[in-house]
C-alpha cells in the first residue's frame, strides 16, 4: 500500500518546529504556545498504528441479463484499529450502484464487517468488477495508506431479448429433423398431396375417402419437419451512438433474440461478426450454442478499421449452403454493403435488417448540413433499392419499434417477390 | 488581535489580508496554500508581539487553539468535498479528535505561558528543566519523524 500525507502534515510539522525554534531565538513563550497544539497533533498521528486491512470482493452471480440487479459483497477485516477506512469499487460505465460505490467506515481491532452494494446492469457486455481501492486514514486525516485489494470479479451481462411470436422461415430446409415444414414430401404431419399407392407405402397412409372415390389405393403425402440453418451476420464496422443508445446495441439484442428463437426450435444457428475484428461461429444447435453465441456477442464491439475484407475470408463451414443469412447492419460502411451483395450473388437466402441510425442523428438547421443529410438519405435509399432489385428483402428497423415489425415486413416482401 | 493592536493595526493588516487570501485559495485549490495561510497568521501574531515588545500575552494559548482549529476545520472541509457514504460515527469521532487536541493544546500552551509568567525564573533547576524540555521535544520530534 502507498503511504500518503495530507498537506497539513508538512504545515503542522513546520509550524511546530518554527514555533519551538522561534520561541528560543526570540525569547517569546507565545511562539512555543502557538506550536503546542500542532506538535500534539503530530505526536497523536505518529502514535497511530499501521493499518492492516484484509478485503474480499464477491458477486452474487457472474451471469445476469441486461437490466438485472445483483449484489456485490465486500468482506472487510483488520488486525488493528482503522479510524477511517474508505473503499471504492471501480465499475465500468455500463454498471451503476445504488448510492455510489464509495463507502467510509471505522474498523475496530479484530473486527470483521460486511458491506453490500446493489449493482444495476444497464448494458450488455463482459466486465470485470474490482479490484477494490482502499484508503485507511488516521483520525485527523493527516496520514493515510492507499492500495488495491481483492481480485477483479468477472461479470457477463447478457443482452435483453424481445419476445417474438413468429420467426422468419428460411426458404430451404436441411436434412435433419426439426420444426420447420419443408417443401419436399415425406413423413410428417402437414398434408401435402395425394398420390397413387406404391409398393412399400404403409397402410396408415392410405386415404380411404379418395380410395373409395377412385376405386384404387391412394395415399396421403406430408411435408416433413426439418431443421434449418440460420447465420446471423452482424455488422461491426461502424455504428451511430448518441445519448446512451447505439445501433450496435440494438443489433446485438436482436441477434440474441433471434438466436434464442431459432435454437429453441432446434435449428442450427451460426454467427458472423463482420467488421474490424472478424469473428465467427459455425452453425450448431443446442443450449451450448446459445451460450457460445451470446458470449461472442458480448465482445462484439465496434473497432475502427480500414482493411478491405470480403466474405471469402470466412471459413467454408461458417456459411453452409441453403442457409438463411440474417444481416443486422446500419448500412453505414461500404464494405458491408459489398459483402452482402456478394452473399446474394453466391445464392444465399439473404435478409437485411437495417438498424436505422436516423433517429440518433439530428440534422443541423443550417442549409448545407440539411442538404448533406438529404443526400445521405437518398444514397441509402438507392442502396436499398439495389438490394430489392436482386430480390433481397431490406427492412428498416426504427428505434422504439419491436423487432417483430420488420420481420413481418420481410414476410410481406416474400409473398410479393419470390427470389430466384 | 487587530482590534487590540490599536495604532499598529495598519501594520498588521497586510499579513492578515495575505493570510485570509491564502486561506481562501487553499479552500478553492484543494489545500495547496493552507500551510501559507497558517504561517501567515501565526507569523503576523508573533511579529506583532515581537515588535511591540509587550510582556507575555495571556491570550496566546487561545490564539494557538484557534489557529489549530482553523487548520483542522479547513482540512476537514476539504476532505468532505467528495460525496462519500460514511457512517455517522466517523464525523463525531473526528470532531471529538479535533476538539480533544485543541483542548489539549490549549492546556499545554496555558501551562507553558503560566510557567513563563512566573517571577524569578532563574536558577539551576529552571535551566535543567528547560534543557530537559528541549531534549524531550527534540527526541519526540525524532521519534515522530521515524514513525512517518
Amino acid at each position: 500500500m502507498t503511504r500518503l500525507a495530507s498537506p497539513r502534515l508538512a504545515a503542522y510539522a513546520s509550524l511546530a518546529a518554527a514555533g519551538l525554534v522561534g520561541g528560543l531565538a526570540l525569547g517569546r513563550v507565545e511562539a512555543v504556545a502557538l506550536a503546542a497544539p500542532f506538535a500534539l497533533a503530530l505526536v497523536a498521528c505518529a502514535a497511530a498504528s499501521e493499518p492492516r486491512v484484509r478485503l474480499r470482493l464477491s458477486l452474487e452471480r457472474d451471469r445476469v441479463v441486461e437490466g438485472d440487479e445483483l449484489q456485490a459483497t465486500l468482506e472487510l477485516a483488520s488486525d488493528g484499529p482503522v479510524h477511517r477506512l474508505e473503499v471504492l469499487v471501480p465499475l465500468p460505465a455500463e454498471l451503476t450502484a445504488e448510492g455510489g460505490t464509495v463507502r467510509a467506515l471505522r474498523l475496530r481491532a479484530g473486527e470483521a464487517r460486511t458491506l453490500h452494494l446493489t449493482l444495476q446492469c444497464r448494458r450488455w457486455g463482459a466486465f470485470r468488477v474490482g479490484p477494490v481501492l482502499v484508503r485507511a486514514s488516521d483520525a485527523l486525516g493527516l496520514r493515510s495508506r492507499e492500495g488495491e485489494a481483492g481480485d477483479g470479479q468477472p461479470l457477463r451481462v447478457y443482452p435483453s431479448e424481445e419476445t417474438l411470436r413468429a420467426l422468419l422461415q428460411p426458404l430451404e430446409t436441411q436434412v435433419f429433423a426439426g420444426n420447420q415444414v419443408a417443401r419436399s414430401r415425406g413423413e410428417g404431419i402437414e398434408f401435402a398431396d395425394l398420390r397413387e399407392w406404391r409398393a412399400g407405402d404403409r397402410v396408415r397412409r392410405v386415404n380411404w375417402r379418395a380410395t373409395a372415390l377412385r376405386g384404387a389405393l391412394w395415399v396421403n403425402e406430408q411435408h416433413p419437419e426439418r431443421n434449418t440453418d440460420v447465420v446471423l451476420f452482424l455488422d461491426t464496422f461502424a455504428e451511430v451512438r448518441a445519448g446512451g443508445r447505439s445501433t450496435n446495441d440494438r443489433a446485438v439484442r436482436a441477434a440474441a433474440t433471434l438466436a434464442h428463437g431459432y435454437l429453441q426450435r432446434r435449428d442450427r444457428v451460426g454467427l458472423v461478426g463482420f467488421g474490424g475484428y472478424l469473428t465467427w461461429l459455425v452453425p450448431q444447435s443446442g443450449l451450448r450454442q446459445l451460450y457460445a453465441i451470446v458470449d461472442a456477442l458480448l465482445t462484439s464491439d465496434i473497432v475502427a478499421s480500414y482493411v478491405l475484407r470480403g466474405v471469402e475470408v470466412l471459413p467454408p463451414r461458417t456459411l453452409p449452403p441453403k442457409a438463411l443469412v440474417l444481416a443486422l447492419t446500419p448500412l453505414l460502411d461500404e464494405r458491408i454493403a459489398a459483402a452482402l451483395l456478394d452473399l446474394r450473388a453466391r445464392g444465399y437466402d439473404l435478409v437485411v435488417v437495417e438498424v436505422s441510425p436516423l433517429e440518433l442523428l439530428a440534422p443541423a438547421a443550417e442549409a448545407p448540413s440539411s442538404l448533406a443529410h438529404g443526400l445521405w438519405r437518398l444514397s441509402r435509399a438507392a442502396l436499398r433499392f439495389r438490394y430489392e432489385q436482386l430480390g433481397v428483402p431490406v427492412v428498416t428497423w426504427r428505434d422504439g419499434v419491436p423487432l417483430a415489425a420488420p420481420l413481418e415486413e420481410v414476410k410481406a416482401f416474400r409473398r410479393l417477390a419470390r427470389p430466384a | 488581535m487587530l482590534a487590540r493592536a490599536g495604532a499598529s493595526a495598519w501594520d498588521l493588516t497586510p499579513g492578515a489580508a495575505l493570510g485570509t487570501l491564502l486561506l481562501g485559495a487553499a479552500l478553492v485549490r484543494g489545500g495547496a496554500f493552507l500551510a501559507g495561510a497558517l504561517w501567515s497568521a501565526g507569523g503576523t501574531y508573533i511579529g506583532f508581539l515581537a515588535a511591540s515588545g509587550a510582556t507575555v500575552d495571556p491570550t496566546a494559548p487561545l490564539v494557538a487553539a484557534l489557529l489549530f482549529l482553523c487548520g483542522e476545520l479547513s482540512g476537514w472541509s476539504l476532505d468532505e468535498r467528495w460525496r462519500v457514504r460514511a457512517e455517522p460515527s466517523l464525523a463525531w469521532r473526528r470532531a471529538a479528535a479535533v476538539g480533544g487536541l485543541a483542548l489539549a493544546g490549549l492546556t499545554v500552551a496555558t501551562l507553558a505561558v503560566a510557567l513563563a509568567a512566573l517571577p524569578g525564573g532563574r536558577g539551576v533547576a529552571w535551566t535543567l528543566a528547560g534543557a530537559a524540555a528541549a531534549v524531550g521535544a527534540a527526541g519526540t520530534g525524532v521519534w515522530a519523524a521515524r514513525r512517518f
